[in-house]
């Protein structure tokens, strides 16, 4: 057997220290750049059930709409481009879709159309498009990837002309979509939801309460406590809710949690899944902040955010794909005096984070 | 990277047996599936099978776990040479096979399948030691013409000295063909015997391939299988003819407009 067997696949982890109240923060790009977000999930310490203000941003995060078999030529209908992209606040991916099995499409905000395409799609639409950076051996995945906003991609040019003939009447590429904007952003999305089948979704929420949580002691941010990597695998079990205890009759998992630990007598984990937008999130940090600045017994809190694994981009525009996994998430761990440690983490095939 | 495809399920009478493999394939991810009837070639009466049709077998094809399609399952013949037979290229039994395989049992039957057959896959034994010597030459000579080697995992599900079997021989086969032009598949009877795509790729691993090879492995490499399947049935890979249900004799016709793929008889474009 060769010696590569022990090497899992590559994965990058950036860890940073910074305080909120630092001029030179990039906090509030690191959230926007994560465009797509399907769980945000926050650990309370010596907390059994999560205070009003928390729980009002929770049941205040937007509701997304999902669009059954919507072909993606409509996102470059003349009356969406200037009722929803043009006012920059639409968030778009397409749903069911394996990143490396079939066609995904991805909205951004700033109004980037991104298609990842396998080799016949490619072919059949006839656009141009790069390879894809993760291909192996053979060219099998291009990506298309197209500025709706730019002077070339205006409706009637010769760019708009060509994408709109390959996706109406040569590729005819449909897929199942998710989409959202975040109200005030000027947007409007019930011309094209009219034309299709659409149903409105609410972010699910989950809330667990964990008795006797052993955990690293954290006392301040200044505190050299525990390395990120045993850390953020901690942050996972328990998120996944798997023990932590390591006892000799279990053989389920061996994680442990790192040393030195305390014991916390009661947690409250809670957890949303959708498509959740950058804005709330940033709207869930703020209000954390806040019950920060009241005094309890534990003064940290531990905030996840996970990406979309079958998202064609991940931070920023940048190319995702999956290997064995498309993780791509950060964990923000703050503290009482306004300072964070943030671990931005990302699988194989993916880019470095901001 | 393209769709996860499992090249080889046995083909059994029993009806209920076959239709929950194909339902265990579609649950576990698998977007394309291979029926494979095996035809021993040394028995000189037997008679090539005849492929069950798919709509007999089941009228609803599953849909595939996380995707919108219904999963899509061809038609695979496996000859077991043990002797030196004529093999008819052209027979008309075959034409009614989507995929056509060869297990060579003999060095020089290995040599004859690699330059001069047919086929699309060669398969290598997996429940004996190592019948033969696997050498870079006729390995060189296939992966010319586009053929790929196959391995199969579910004798080592089944027995533990299978196992050992299948690790050598497919670590000996990886040295030869550097993780080139190899497809990882089941042969399983029952459902039970199928794994995931993803746990079939760390399988790969243990052969030798490196992450992205024993991925290609799964996905592909089987799509390369599949086109040059389907090449086999046109004339140079540009043309293909059909018969007319009209009284006027059968014409020729450029390949149609919705074709899948520029498909080319030319080996080296086939892999990509």
């Amino acid at each position: 057997m060769r010696a590569e067997l022990d090497q899992t696949p590559r994965s990058l982890l950036v860890s940073e220290r910074s305080s909120f109240r630092d001029q030179k923060t990039r906090i509030r790009a690191q959230v926007e750049q994560l465009h797509f977000n399907y769980k945000v999930s926050v650990l309370l310490p010596e907390c059994c059930s999560a205070p009003p203000h928390l729980d009002s941003i929770f049941n205040t995060f937007n509701s997304f709409y999902l669009i059954r078999n919507l072909p993606v030529y409509e996102l470059l209908d003349k009356n969406f481009l200037e009722t929803a992209v043009y006012q920059g606040s639409v968030y778009g991916v397409s749903y069911r879709t394996r990143i490396d099995e079939d066609n995904c499409v991805a909205l951004t905000p700033k109004g980037h159309l991104t298609l990842s395409l396998d080799k016949d799609s490619f072919e059949i639409l006839g656009v141009e498009g790069k390879p894809s950076r993760f291909n192996h051996r053979t060219k099998c995945r291009f990506v298309v990837s197209v500025d709706l906003t730019d002077s070339s991609m205006a409706p009637g040019g010769r760019g708009y002309q060509r994408l709109l003939t390959g996706l109406r009447s040569r590729l005819q590429l449909k897929t199942d979509f998710l989409l959202s904007h975040y109200p005030g952003g000027g947007a409007s999305l019930q011309a094209l939801l009219s034309r299709y089948d659409w149903s409105e979704h609410r972010p699910q929420i989950s809330r667990h309460t964990l008795t006797d949580l052993s955990c690293p002691a954290l006392l301040t941010s200044d505190l050299q406590s525990c390395d990120p990597h045993s850390f953020m695998e901690w942050v996972g079990a328990v998120d996944a809710n798997v023990s932590c205890e390591n006892s000799s009759s279990s053989f389920l998992s061996s994680l442990v949690c790192p040393e030195p630990r305390t014991t916390v007598s009661r947690a409250l984990s809670v957890s949303v899944c959708g498509l959740l937008l950058p804005h709330d999130v940033h709207r869930l940090i703020q209000e954390i902040r806040c019950y920060l600045e009241q005094p309890h017994l534990e003064s940290w809190v531990c905030l996840t955010v996970h990406g979309y694994a079958d998202s064609p981009v991940s931070w920023g525009d940048n190319e995702h794909s999956v290997l064995k996994g498309g993780e791509n998430f950060y964990s923000l761990l703050m503290f009482q005096d306004d300072t964070y440690h943030l671990h931005l983490a990302t699988g194989a095939h993916d880019t470095c984070p901001p | 990277m393209s769709v996860f495809m499992d090249l080889n399920l046995s083909y059994t009478n029993d009806k209920s047996r076959m239709q929950s493999l194909i339902e265990t394939a579609a649950h576990l991810g698998y977007s394309t599936v291979a029926i494979n009837y095996t035809y021993e070639l040394t028995i000189k009466k037997s008679k090539v099978p005849v492929p069950t049709p798919i709509k007999d077998l089941m009228e609803k094809l599953p849909i595939v776990q996380g995707r919108c399609r219904p999963i899509r399952v061809l038609n695979r013949l496996t000859v077991v040479m043990s002797e030196q037979c004529h093999f008819k290229k052209t027979g008309r039994e075959f034409s009614a096979y989507d995929l056509l395989a060869v297990q060579p049992a003999t060095e020089k039957l290995f040599h004859v399948a690699c330059f001069t057959l047919d086929v699309d896959i060669i398969c290598i034994s997996v429940t004996e030691k190592r019948p033969f010597i696997i050498k870079r030459s006729p390995v060189n000579g296939a992966v010319e013409r586009g053929i790929m080697f196959e391995v199969s995992y579910s004798a080592a599900i089944r027995d533990s000295t299978m196992r050992r079997y299948t690790i050598a021989n497919a670590v000996s086969l990886v040295e030869t063909c550097k993780g080139k032009n190899l497809i990882l598949s089941s042969a399983a009877e029952k459902p039970l015997e199928l794994r995931g795509p993803y746990d079939i790729s760390n399988l790969g691993l243990l052969f030798g391939l490196s992450d992205g090879d024993a991925k290609e492995a799964v996905s592909s490499a089987c799509r390369s299988v599949v086109l040059h399947g389907e090449t086999r049935k046109t004339a140079g890979g540009i043309v293909h003819t059909m018969k007319c249900c009209s009284e006027t004799p059968d014409q020729q016709e450029a390949p149609p407009a919705d074709c899948e793929a520029p498909a080319a008889k030319r080996a080296k474009q086939l892999t990509e």
